[in-house]
């Protein structure tokens, strides 16, 4: 179906010939998700048309009373119609202030998501790369001790020297992957601590804004991981 | 009163939706302005409760005993929000405006008439019910943060300090609110059986989005102030006598373990412990953000045994799997009582599996807020 957005109205032409795709494989029917959504608009529309009645028939009774040269200095206008004009104008405001704290809840649920969805990864990521490299010193090793137990005795001076400058290499090796890690590490370190100062300054700065009265909220630096 | 005409113009008005709230607060707000600071920026959450509330009084109106245990709670905890008797009349009269208003034609004075009585009735219970409550304890109680740990980048285990003694059961909640989100309750767990230097320890996790989980993980430091509620909840061991005992399953799901172990605690306190498995699960096992402790209690108690479970984690050296799964493949638990908490996902899925491994119905226990969340 296409869906149209929530202020758009509804038309019983639409309601006639909508369609659904098909459910995803494995499943019977419409797609689920597609059908919700439509009838979500048919139930926004129903109470459209009952809050649309329920004013005409205000407007019915305020033109009535005028006709019939009811009461007061304005014809036709009392004070409870002020009273519902200021309630209507009210609500209008408090559904303006909802959309918008929804809007930044949904935006910061959205980048809270994102981040761990990425950490997750880098996560992953790292441990892939620890074990990859710890699993080929691990053959490196292997292939040494073999050499090694051969015995010193039938090892040749050629083999000796390459014995040792493998070895040469491993510990090398090892200091540089160390090296790396650490350096790694403390990256992340410092990234988790920008991204809490950042936090911090956004709270409160958040915090000064709603306060001020202001609806919108700072957006908060994205964590940069590498 | 005319129940049947009562239920009948509530349902005429419920066929406006989100409308009727709508107007009630707007014309409650223009009649008394001051009201206004009482609720939160957002009103999204107060009118659906309020719609909840209504439907679930309009139905039981003919059912005053289930009723009137529904509007005493509900009395006894808008203490916390600063209501007083005084707001009860206010109140009716904005919901009389309303009704008025969206019956439109067929609001007749004898409709007029029975509804204001209804709302007299409602009001009383819940006045005398808040009044009864005030000689026992505050409206809510003040608390200093003064311990705080951040386990995992979202997962945080804090200590409060209270400032007057708050009498609870252990596995009960508390609604906890923060000076960062004025008037913004959420429900937390206390993880530690009550103690005589009042403090309480509570295990939070930020929730994608969550306005005062986030608060609660990353904003806190030791000093921060925080509100807190009266205790409630049903997720509570009963002892009884050592010889009618059952053995106890405990089932928790990240900071669902919160209340497990404050109920872990009371039970080191029995003469005669029953033997408890506690399982503990998590995605990962970074998500194991107690397991130091839990460990240390293992080793300290013989009738306790602790299985740390990850779901989604291969090299995890301990049980691998879903945590109902695991649960129900671990052991035979038909003989036990079983306790499960956590996200309301989890919980569903591991008493469908304690069911059809035939453990009976009445022997889990699965906290059952009733009337104080959506």
């Amino acid at each position: 179906m296409t869906v149209t957005s929530r202020r758009e109205r509804l038309t019983p032409d639409q309601v006639q010939s909508v369609t659904f795709p098909p459910a995803r494989l494995g499943r019977r029917g419409f797609d689920e998700e597609h059908v919700r959504a439509f009838c979500a608009q048919v139930e926004g529309e129903l109470v459209t048309l009952l809050n649309e009645k329920a004013s005409l028939w205000e407007e019915v009774e305020r033109l009535r009373r005028r006709m019939l040269g009811h009461n007061g200095d304005v014809p036709g206008y009392r004070p409870e119609d002020a009273h519902i004009q200021a309630v209507r104008i009210l609500s209008n405001a408090q559904q303006t202030a909802d959309r918008y704290v929804a809007d930044a809840q949904h935006y910061s649920r959205q980048l809270a998501e994102d981040a761990r969805r990425r950490r997750d990864e880098v996560l992953a990521e790292a441990q892939e790369h620890a074990e990859r490299v710890l699993e080929e010193a691990h053959q490196q090793g292997t292939r040494a001790a073999e050499v090694a137990m051969m015995g010193p005795a039938t090892l040749t001076p050629g083999e000796r020297r390459e014995l040792q400058a493998e070895l040469a290499y491993l510990r090398t090796f090892s200091d540089v992957y160390r090296n790396h890690l650490r350096a790694y590490l403390e990256a992340l370190l410092r990234n988790v601590e920008e991204w809490e100062r950042a936090e911090k300054s956004s709270l409160s700065a958040a915090r000064a804004e709603l306060s001020a009265g202001v609806a919108e909220l700072p957006l908060r630096p994205q964590p940069r991981l590498e | 009163m005319d129940v049947q005409r009562l239920k009948e113009s509530f349902a005429r008005v419920a066929m406006h939706g989100d409308e009727v709230p709508l107007f009630f607060f707007s014309d409650l707000f223009l009649r008394h302005p001051e009201t206004r600071d009482m609720f939160p920026v957002s009103m999204t959450v107060m009118r659906d409760r309020l719609v909840h509330a209504l439907a679930r009084i309009v139905s039981d109106v003919d059912n005053l005993d289930g009723l009137t245990s529904y509007l005493r709670g509900l009395g006894r905890d808008h203490r916390k929000f600063g209501t007083i008797a005084e707001h009860y009349p206010l109140v009716g009269t904005s919901l009389l405006a309303t009704l008025a208003h969206f019956n439109g034609p067929d609001w007749t004075p004898g409709l007029a008439a029975d509804w204001r009585s209804a709302y007299d009735l409602v009001a009383q219970i819940m006045i005398t019910a808040a009044r009864e409550d005030e000689g026992v304890r505050p409206p809510f109680w003040e608390a200093t943060v003064i311990a705080h740990e951040l386990r995992r980048y979202d997962i945080s285990v804090f200590r409060i300090a209270v400032n007057e003694p708050l009498a609870y059961r252990p596995g009960q909640s508390v609604s906890i609110e923060s000076e960062e989100r004025p008037r913004l309750w959420r429900l937390y767990s206390m993880a530690n059986a009550p103690r005589d230097d009042l403090t309480m320890d509570f295990h939070v996790r930020m929730i994608d989005g969550g306005a005062l989980s986030m608060v609660l993980t990353r904003g806190l430091a030791v000093g921060s102030r925080l509100k807190v509620g009266p205790p409630l909840g049903s997720l509570v061991y009963d002892a009884g006598p050592a010889q009618a005992r059952r053995d106890v399953l405990l089932v928790g799901g990240s900071t669902g373990l919160a209340p497990l172990k404050a109920i872990v605690e009371q039970m080191s306190d029995l003469p005669d412990p029953p033997q408890v498995h506690l399982f503990f699960g998590a995605r990962t096992a970074d998500g194991l953000y107690d397991l130091a402790d839990l460990e240390k209690m293992a080793a300290g108690f013989d009738w306790l045994t602790a299985v740390p479970v990850v779901s989604h984690e291969p090299g995890f050296a301990g049980e691998h799997g879903q945590l109902p799964a695991v649960v129900a493949r671990s052991g035979t638990w038909r003989e036990h009582d079983a306790y499960v908490s956590g996200p309301s996902s989890l919980v569903e899925a591991t008493v469908a599996q304690l069911t059809a491994v035939g453990v009976p119905p009445g022997q889990i226990h699965v906290e059952d807020f009733g009337w104080s969340e959506p």
